[in-house]
């Protein structure tokens, strides 16, 4: 049985011509003629699968759909095309935003997004000791998050994840959160919840910890999959794809200084 | 290493169906299956919304905790702004323009009630889903919960401000009975509407801004459109018999159609059922009191024929279907829209 399984996924953004953000501008645009849309395909006909306790990276360039794709996993997103099948409690940490509500204190918000990751209130209780100490938060619960440093939110926003107890995790640039110390420590906690058998989907910037993490990576190119396999293959398969780009930059670039 | 941009190609409905992986149900707590461009049997919303219950709870928590966040009073706020509002009105009614009648005050001040629930709820709906933009982008949950969590929010203002009635209802000395009890079909009637309403505009409003300024304006209009500060039986009573202008020939036309109109809006019926239920013993909706200009009899003779002229269970009934059908198309509405929320912004 595999936890995710995912067949021809497509997702397709339509942005309006003018980015009407209002009604006047739709109206005047409907006026003008100037209906329409950009149409974007964020992932084309991307079909793979991961079996349980699989720790897999994600990665690509800027805007080849690695976000989407967690995104659509996370089911925060709709796919235009093809199937995703997901089993297990899926626990997403996506981007460094948190939901967390600024008015309320630490302790409201561990309350809160616990419960949006689909923690009851009494499991969240049992954990909530475990939660706080993790985060090294200990003295600031009661106080209002927005009382916080960008530091100390991300730390509590992770800590919480990380005692989800989910089946499946997908972790969105969020690796290299915190300090050293803290990067250390969700790291540890990290390979602690492979150990336990956790599927995790990681996407990242930061090869070297993708490498050291995962392995097995996925590639993504201008929302189609190019490369699945083995980490460290991938990885260089993309780099030498990275090095072809910069090269032929660096030509045209050349011969643009030359024609001047 | 060179990669084309290929167009691919999206499946026709139903195509790769065949294909789609199996899942068994059992073996892990939380399993779903997206496909492309499905809605979801309403009863499946309904049933991830019981099982997001606690997410439901924290959220309408939240709601009133931030409501008065950073005043001193706090909570008391929730006791204090209709205590407020009943002393302004008393202050313009009864000092100001010296309105005379001595049931004045419980006749307003209930029938604010409703009104007050209905249009807090309306005007919250168009923050609903945008202010928790930071939540819908981050974690799945059924997002009718943002439109039910202001319904919820604002059901517990009512309930508070009942406790502030009530305190008044023993110092103007008013009598308990049975038919305080059709308060709660009333409610109920506004609280089906005011959903609909708000899970249509909190869908509208995530992709246009301008929503939130419409309804602002509009709410003000529909104000003076309800029996809030002049009984039912007063616009029933309407007559235009010299139109001055082309405004007034036209509603001189349309009279008869405007006053069923009102007979028909949900928010009429609920302000004056809660009038019937808390201060009249559940009696017909449709009062005339005596005044200056109308000696008890006219007023009671008035009172009959208006009532021979609208019977009011046809109404009530059409009130009613109209709540439910807002609710029905806002909830299709906002279900449609809700899968492209994270797209937006």
């Amino acid at each position: 049985m595999t936890a995710i399984e995912i067949q021809n996924l497509s997702k397709l953004y339509r942005r309006p011509h003018l980015r009407a953000t209002s009604l006047k501008e739709a109206m005047l645009g409907v006026l003008r003629g100037q209906r329409g849309h950009d149409e974007f395909w964020a992932l084309r006909d991307v079909s793979f699968s991961v079996e349980p306790g699989e720790a897999v990276g994600l990665i690509g360039a800027n805007g080849s759909g690695k976000s989407t794709m967690l995104g659509i996993i996370a089911r925060v997103l709709k796919p235009t095309g093809g199937t995703v099948a997901v089993r297990g409690r899926v626990c997403p940490l996506l981007e460094l935003g948190t939901g967390f509500h600024p008015d309320l204190s630490g302790r409201e918000n561990v309350f809160l997004n616990a419960s949006l990751l689909g923690l009851s209130h009494r499991e969240t209780a049992a954990r909530y000791r475990d939660i706080v100490s993790f985060a090294e938060l200990r003295d600031f619960m009661e106080a209002p998050v927005k009382s916080y440093s960008t530091g100390m939110v991300i730390r509590l926003a992770f800590s919480v994840a990380a005692h989800m107890d989910p089946e499946i995790m997908l972790i969105d640039e969020v690796l290299g959160v915190g300090d050293e110390h803290f990067q250390h420590k969700s790291f540890a906690r990290l390979h602690e919840l492979k150990e336990q058998g956790k599927t995790i989907f990681v996407v990242s910037h930061n090869l070297e910890s993708v490498k050291l993490f995962c392995k097995r990576a996925i590639w993504l190119d201008s929302g189609r999959l190019v490369g699945d396999g083995e980490v460290s293959k991938v990885v260089a398969d993309y780099r030498a794809a990275v090095a072809v780009y910069e090269r032929s930059l660096a030509e045209a670039n050349a011969r643009n200084a030359a024609a001047c | 290493m060179q990669y084309s941009p290929v167009r691919p190609r999206l499946l026709a409905r139903g195509e790769g169906r065949r294909e789609a992986p199996e899942i068994d149900p059992l073996l892990s707590p939380v399993v779903y299956l997206l496909r492309e461009s499905r809605q979801n049997h309403p009863m499946t919303e309904f049933l991830e919304v019981v099982r997001y219950r606690e997410v439901l709870w924290n959220l309408v928590r939240r709601n009133l905790k931030v409501r008065y966040k950073n005043s001193v009073l706090g909570f008391a706020w929730s006791l204090l702004n209709p205590l407020m509002q009943i002393g302004v009105w008393y202050f313009v009614f009864k000092i100001l323009f010296q309105h005379g009648e001595a049931n004045f005050m419980p006749f307003l001040v209930i029938g604010f009630l409703p009104w007050l629930f209905f249009s807090q709820t309306v005007m919250d709906s168009t923050a609903c889903v945008t202010q928790e933009m930071a939540l819908v982008k981050k974690a799945y949950f059924p997002r009718t919960i943002l439109p039910l969590s202001s319904l919820i929010s604002n059901l517990i203002h009512l309930a508070l401000a009942f406790v502030v009635v009530f305190g008044l209802f023993a110092i103007w000395g008013v009598d308990v009975n049975i038919h305080y009890l059709w308060v709660i079909p009333a409610t109920i009637l506004v609280a089906i509407f005011a959903y609909g309403l708000s899970a249509l505009l909190a869908a509208w409003s995530v992709f246009y801004a301008d929503v939130k300024f419409i309804v602002g304006n509009l709410i003000g209009l529909w104000f003076f459109l309800t029996p809030v500060l002049y009984p039912l039986s007063q616009v029933l009573n309407k007559t235009i018999e010299q139109p001055g202008n082309w405004l007034e020939s036209l509603l001189k036309e349309k009279l008869p159609l405007l006053k069923q109109l009102f007979l028909l809006d949900p928010i009429s019926i609920a302000v004056e059922g809660y009038r019937s239920a808390l201060l009249h013993g559940g009696e017909n909706f449709i009062r005339v009191a005596a005044g200056p200009e109308l000696t008890a009899a006219q007023a009671a003779a008035l009172q009959a024929s208006l009532r021979q002229e609208y019977p009011l269970l046809p109404y009530v009934i059409g009130a009613v279907a109209i709540s439910v059908a807002t609710a029905i198309i806002g909830q299709i509405v906002f279900r449609r829209k809700a899968d492209y929320f994270a797209e937006q912004g």
